[in-house]
């Protein structure tokens, strides 16, 4: 495509060519672990689904306590299509923790994280933080006695943490216990509060990407290795991982539709063998292995503490790893990585089968 | 009828029959009540058999339109990667401009 009066009525107002020879001049190192490199792409392909996905939901969606549940299953039932764009956004957001995950995971083992990358990691971190607060939060606002009741132990669970607990429990309530102002506040959580932080914290952390480049693994950093341009060759190969991506996702939201259960009745006894989200399990199977009661203390308390300790340790991982930082070689915290990477797969695959 | 009278009288004569008489009338009664208290789900599909084909033969048709698409950005990229190869993709500087 070629329109020249647009390109001069462009570089009349701006540095057109500046912005042209920017992008061309943006280049992406080849080794044999580039395919994690896309692997952030993919997420946020997704994120852009799933804004496009919620604002068509948010035009039918009501956040009241009484017609809330009704208000979705009008969407499923009655819209066209209502359906596979519930479907769409449930997958979308499952998909997207999975990518948001693998790509943690790839920093972590190829310690893209050392310096001077210490604010992409702390961004990605906080953003992960946010996307699981995301689904929870997203997860309320069906109303069904599963939401209901999966809502209520997560909060409870924080309400578990020393001194500042009964804050976070309340804060996130809107009250003593989860009711109508805590759908209200999870909804405007979900549509506003949370769309604007994480939309900040991605432009952050691509720019910070573009600020830094594209970290390289240090067994390859000595190697003489090839570049390819970031445009067109990386932007056409993302295409075409953003399409099958794309194509996943339509074929699970066709095939396995979300459920939606029982309207959420807040005096009935919670449904058996209730389970949280897929990415909650390592935690509650974490606070399992914990008894009730410690020295006298509350078990669940000391479970809280130790287990905001690993995720403290894991955030920090990039201030700590001082070998990394000077470009050595370092296994203690490959085999940390390791540890933390089977540790959260085996939990999730125990509280997923039992 | 006086025969299936005859049959049921003789039947009642075993002590089974006349306890599991009593068991399925109140199997029956209790499986009235769990049929008639289970709340219908919620249809999250296309529940007409027509609809539901139109759905499949769509996702069906969007692979191909997916899997086409990419085999053309392939061949833009290989196009474009031959180009790179020759070195045809820089700005000649000593190029002539053209008014």
């Amino acid at each position: 495509m070629n329109c020249p009066r647009l390109k001069d009525w462009l570089d009349e107002r701006y540095d057109w060519g500046g912005i042209k020879s920017l992008v061309k001049g943006k280049l992406v190192p080849q080794h044999r672990y580039d395919l994690w490199y896309y692997t952030g792409g993919i997420t946020l392909f997704l994120f852009i689904l799933q804004i496009l996905t919620g604002m068509l939901m948010a035009l039918y969606y009501i956040p009241h306590v009484n017609f809330a549940y009704e208000s979705i299953i009008e969407i499923v039932t009655k819209l066209n299509m209502g359906w596979f764009f519930r479907s769409l956004h449930h997958w979308g957001s499952q998909l997207a923790i999975v990518f948001l995950f693998i790509h943690l995971f790839g920093t972590l083992l190829l310690k893209s994280y050392r310096k001077p990358r210490e604010f992409l990691w702390v961004t990605g971190f906080i953003l992960l933080g946010l996307s699981i607060f995301f689904g929870l939060s997203g997860y309320l606002l069906l109303w069904d006695e599963r939401a209901f009741a999966a809502v209520r132990v997560a909060t409870g669970g924080a309400g578990a943490f020393p001194v500042i607990g009964g804050f976070i429990k309340a804060f996130l309530r809107g009250g003593v216990d989860v009711t109508g102002d805590t759908l209200l506040r999870f909804y405007a959580f979900h549509v506003a509060i949370l769309p604007i932080l994480v939309l900040a914290l991605i432009g952050l952390h691509l720019l910070l990407v573009q600020y830094h480049g594209m970290s390289v693994p240090l067994s390859l950093e000595k190697e003489n290795r090839r570049e390819e341009p970031f445009f067109p060759n990386v932007f056409y190969k993302d295409l075409m991982i953003w399409l099958v991506v794309l194509g996943v996702l339509v074929t699970l939201a066709v095939l396995l539709p979300p459920e939606i259960g029982v309207k959420a009745d807040p005096l009935a006894p919670p449904p058996e063998n209730i389970k949280p989200e897929w990415y909650f399990l390592f935690l509650l199977e974490t606070l399992k292995l914990f008894p009730g009661s410690i020295l006298g203390l509350n078990g669940e308390t000391i479970a809280i503490v130790v287990v905001s300790c690993g995720i403290l340790f894991f955030f920090l991982i990039p201030f700590l790893d001082r070998r990394s930082a000077r470009g050595e070689r370092s296994p203690l915290f490959t085999w940390i990585s390791v540890i933390y990477l089977v540790y959260f797969l085996v939990m999730t695959a125990v509280g997923f089968f039992s | 009828m006086r025969r299936v009278g005859i049959f049921g009288k003789k039947l009642n004569r075993f002590r089974l029959v006349r306890f599991g008489r009593w068991i399925l009338a109140t199997a029956l009664v209790w499986l009235n009540a769990a049929v008639s208290l289970a709340a219908e789900p919620v249809a999250v599909f296309p529940e007409v058999p027509y609809d539901a084909f139109i759905v499949y033969e769509s996702l069906a048709v969007f692979w191909i339109f997916i899997i086409g698409l990419i085999v053309i950005i392939r061949m833009k990229l290989r196009e474009i990667e031959r180009t790179q190869r020759l070195g045809a993709d820089e700005e000649d500087p000593n190029a002539p401009l053209l008014q």
